[in-house]
């Protein structure tokens, strides 16, 4: 007679299920889930009380490198040795400064009055175009918005050579970017 | 109701200028003091690192030729910051940069935009006033439908061509001048005209495809005397900065 699946009651479904159905592990159960999970969140919020005392302490100051002279030029051989100024020499540059003081007064009074005129003449254009046209006239005073931003090269010394072919060089950037 | 209409026909005027290239001649007073800034800078200062290599080389050689020992270390040669210096110095003469005062300004050309370097020079046309003709800044008569700064624009298109770029500084006028027409033409309602000036500056250096007409000059401030009357130099005057 050929053996039959063996099959132990009913809730013994079926033959390959045969080893999980039968309690055979019998250990009694950790609690090991929710210890975890506390101590889990513990650390967290341990970690989150740190990151915000870093974020809370002010940004380091990023240093001006201009402001900090270096050591090598305080050396006492860099100091420059030069005769004493004389007195006529002294007398000469504090004349000098009070003639220049009063040039540039002079100057800047110029320069004044200058634009003083200029806001005069076109105070009366715009006067005389209000008589003529209303309409002109509000064309007028509107904002140009095509005039700003403004840019022009400055005069240099002598004027630009026709043809030139300045030297070729490489300009290698060495400036420290510092993050904070 | 409509306003009546005024007697007075309106003009616009360009006044085109060529920006100054270069710089112009330090006075005496500019001068004496760039020396004097000069002076104190270098007083107040400190050696650099090629004035103490200098120094040091100096002081070598003086040692050298006193104590009179061989070259001990070098058999190899040295380049000194002396030799650098008349290096640098043999460079700067080989460099011939180009003059201040051009062949235009030698000759006088007063066509030319090569005039006159370091101050502003601005465009003159003729033009036909009545029975006259003028020496005048370009205008045109305003026409109904356009702005005056557009009656500019457009009359100096018609001297100088399309292709000319000008920055015009804003939409306002910035002078004007106002003429009665002598009492042969003189009517009710054509008392005289206005002729409005706008400013501009010019932005493309090269002209050669315009200059259409034949009778235009560019002249700086002061020689304007020599080509426009009395009254409407006066005006001009009055909103041009030297």
């Amino acid at each position: 007679p050929q053996t039959v699946p063996f099959r132990g009651g009913h809730w013994q479904t079926s033959l390959l299920a045969l080893g999980a159905s039968l309690p055979v592990r019998a250990q009694p159960q950790k609690k090991k889930k929710k210890v975890d999970v506390k101590r889990e969140q513990a650390q967290k919020d341990r970690m989150k009380k740190k990151i915000k005392k870093l974020e809370k302490a002010a940004p380091e100051l990023i240093p001006i490198e201009d402001f900090i002279t270096p050591v090598k030029y305080s050396d006492s051989n860099r100091v420059r040795s030069l005769p004493p100024l004389s007195f006529e020499e002294t007398e000469r540059r504090v004349l000098l400064m009070k003639k220049w003081s009063l040039f540039k007064q002079n100057q800047a009074q110029a320069e004044k009055k200058a634009i003083q005129t200029l806001v005069e003449a076109q105070q009366e254009a715009l006067k005389e175009l209000r008589l003529e046209s209303e309409e002109l006239y509000q064309a007028a005073i509107r904002r140009d918005e095509g005039l700003f931003p403004f840019e022009r090269d400055g005069p240099d010394y002598t004027p630009p050579l026709p043809g030139y072919d300045p030297p070729e060089g490489k300009c290698v950037d060495i400036t420290k970017v510092y993050t904070q | 109701t409509a306003a009546a209409p005024r007697p007075w026909r309106l003009f616009g005027a360009m006044c085109l200028l060529r920006l100054p290239r270069i710089t112009q001649p330090l006075e005496k007073e500019e001068e004496e003091m760039a020396a004097l800034m000069g002076q104190i800078e270098l007083e107040k200062s400190h050696y650099s690192d090629h004035e103490i290599r200098k120094l040091e080389e100096e002081e070598q050689l003086r040692r050298r030729k006193e104590s009179l020992y061989d070259d001990e270390t070098t058999g190899k040669t040295v380049i000194m910051a002396q030799d650098l210096e008349d290096k640098w110095e043999q460079k700067l003469l080989g460099f011939k940069a180009a003059p201040r005062i051009t062949d235009a300004d030698k000759n006088n050309n007063r066509t030319s935009l090569n005039r006159r370097l370091d101050s502003n020079l601005m465009l003159l046309v003729k033009q036909k006033i009545g029975h006259q003709k003028l020496w005048l800044l370009p205008q045109a008569e305003w026409q109904p439908g356009e702005t005056l700064r557009s009656t500019a624009e457009r009359a100096m298109a018609t001297f100088l061509g399309d292709h000319v770029q000008a920055k015009i500084l804003g939409n306002a006028p910035s002078g004007v001048y106002k003429y009665k027409f002598p009492r042969a033409i003189r009517t009710e309602d054509n008392l005289g005209a206005k002729v409005f000036f706008f400013k501009a500056f010019l932005q493309s250096s090269d002209l050669s495809q315009a200059e259409l007409k034949k009778d235009y000059l560019w002249v700086t401030k002061d020689e304007l005397g020599d080509y426009l009357k009395p009254e409407y130099l006066k005006k001009v005057n009055g909103f041009l900065l030297d």
